[in-house]
């Protein structure tokens, strides 16, 4: 069955796949605020984290606690195959949708 | 980053799970964000928390379909109890009623056991069914505890005797909090003994008036809906 993400669902499992083993709570939200120069609050990040792992595409569990936190544990992120192929389907998606838009490289179309 | 304010923030984070306050706090440490900046993401987080469970029927279900009308109902059964208590201290009253002692002494038996089966049942519904929404069910169970204790008007009974129901209520809700599900066993016969003990107050309206008995049987569904619920033998209890 076709998942397809919401745009923030997707710059989340894209970040978090970025990240790799290091992806984490606070690293992917610096990810994403980084990468897009938005803000990214923690209620849209857990409450999308827990709604991705709810449908199978991130898998989380609490990491170690480090001095840089005071001693607090990382919830950590993985990106689960299903996550993948969710985010694939997405970004195949907006290429395609793209294909005749003005802004895409090479074309000159008048899309105002 | 001021302690008093980063109090604030902990105190707002007490309204998270243990794992997701651990996880949100280290962040905002991490993240060197002011104390303010974590207060407003820790409480907007919560807000969307609690949104997101109320669009489950489930809260909605605990809080208004069984704490607010169950409250009420169980107060009235509560009052009946004291009062029949209250008639076997006193032997004109229970001449008054048409009652011997042992007569009395069952109307009160069956009674309690009554109220108790009532109380814990529907307490363990709240409980499995409001687990996240616990405070707003114990609102919506408290206040109508408070509006007939500001208007409870019987001079010989104190009118405490009202919150009978409160302890094995909150029993109840200890339970369903533990485990969302009874087994299908043990429901079963709870079911059908607070059923079996509804048909001689139905027939003789013992203490009860008919249009208090009927909606008194609405006070049995919870124990119906942990049948309807029950896990059945071999299967793994379930946490939600």
């Amino acid at each position: 069955m076709l998942i397809m993400l919401g745009e923030f669902e997707y710059l989340l499992v894209t970040a978090a796949a970025g990240l790799g083993d290091e992806a984490y709570g606070a690293a992917i939200r610096e990810e994403i605020e980084t990468t897009t120069g938005r803000k990214c609050s923690i209620g849209a990040l857990y409450t999308t984290i827990e709604r991705l792992e709810n449908k199978g595409l991130l898998k989380t569990w609490m990491g170690d606690a480090t001095p840089q936190r005071g001693g607090r544990a990382k919830r950590m992120v993985r990106v689960t195959p299903k996550g993948v192929q969710a985010a694939k389907d997405f970004y195949d998606a907006v290429m395609r949708v793209s294909r005749g838009a003005s802004w895409v490289a090479g074309r000159s179309g008048s899309a105002s | 980053m001021s302690r008093p304010n980063w109090s604030l923030v902990d105190l707002a984070a007490r309204l998270l799970e243990r794992d997701e306050r651990e996880a949100v706090l280290g962040d905002l440490v991490e993240a060197r964000e002011s104390a303010w900046e974590g207060l407003f993401g820790v409480l907007g987080l919560v807000v969307r928390r609690q949104a997101l469970l109320w669009k489950s029927c489930r809260p909605w279900l605990a809080g208004f379909g069984v704490a607010l009308p169950n409250s009420f109902l169980l107060m009235g059964a509560s009052l009946s109890v004291s009062w029949s208590y209250q008639q076997l201290l006193c032997p004109n009253l229970l001449r008054e009623a048409s009652l011997t002692l042992g007569s009395g002494l069952m109307v009160l038996f069956y009674q309690a056991v009554l109220l108790t089966g009532w109380a814990w049942t529907g307490g363990f519904v709240v409980g499995a069914a409001s687990r996240r929404t616990l405070w707003a069910s114990t609102l919506l169970c408290y206040s109508p505890c408070l509006f007939c204790l500001s208007r409870f008007r019987v001079e010989s009974l104190s009118r405490f005797c009202l919150l009978l129901f409160l302890l094995p209520a909150i029993w109840g809700v200890r339970r369903g909090l533990r485990s969302s599900r009874m087994k299908l066993g043990s429901a079963l016969v709870l079911a059908l003994v607070i059923t079996a003990l509804m048909i001689p107050a139905w027939s003789g309206g013992q203490g009860w008036g008919a249009p208090r008995l009927s909606l008194n049987w609405a006070l049995s569904l919870p124990a119906w809906y942990l049948v309807a619920t029950g896990r059945r033998p071999g299967a793994e209890p379930v946490r939600n």
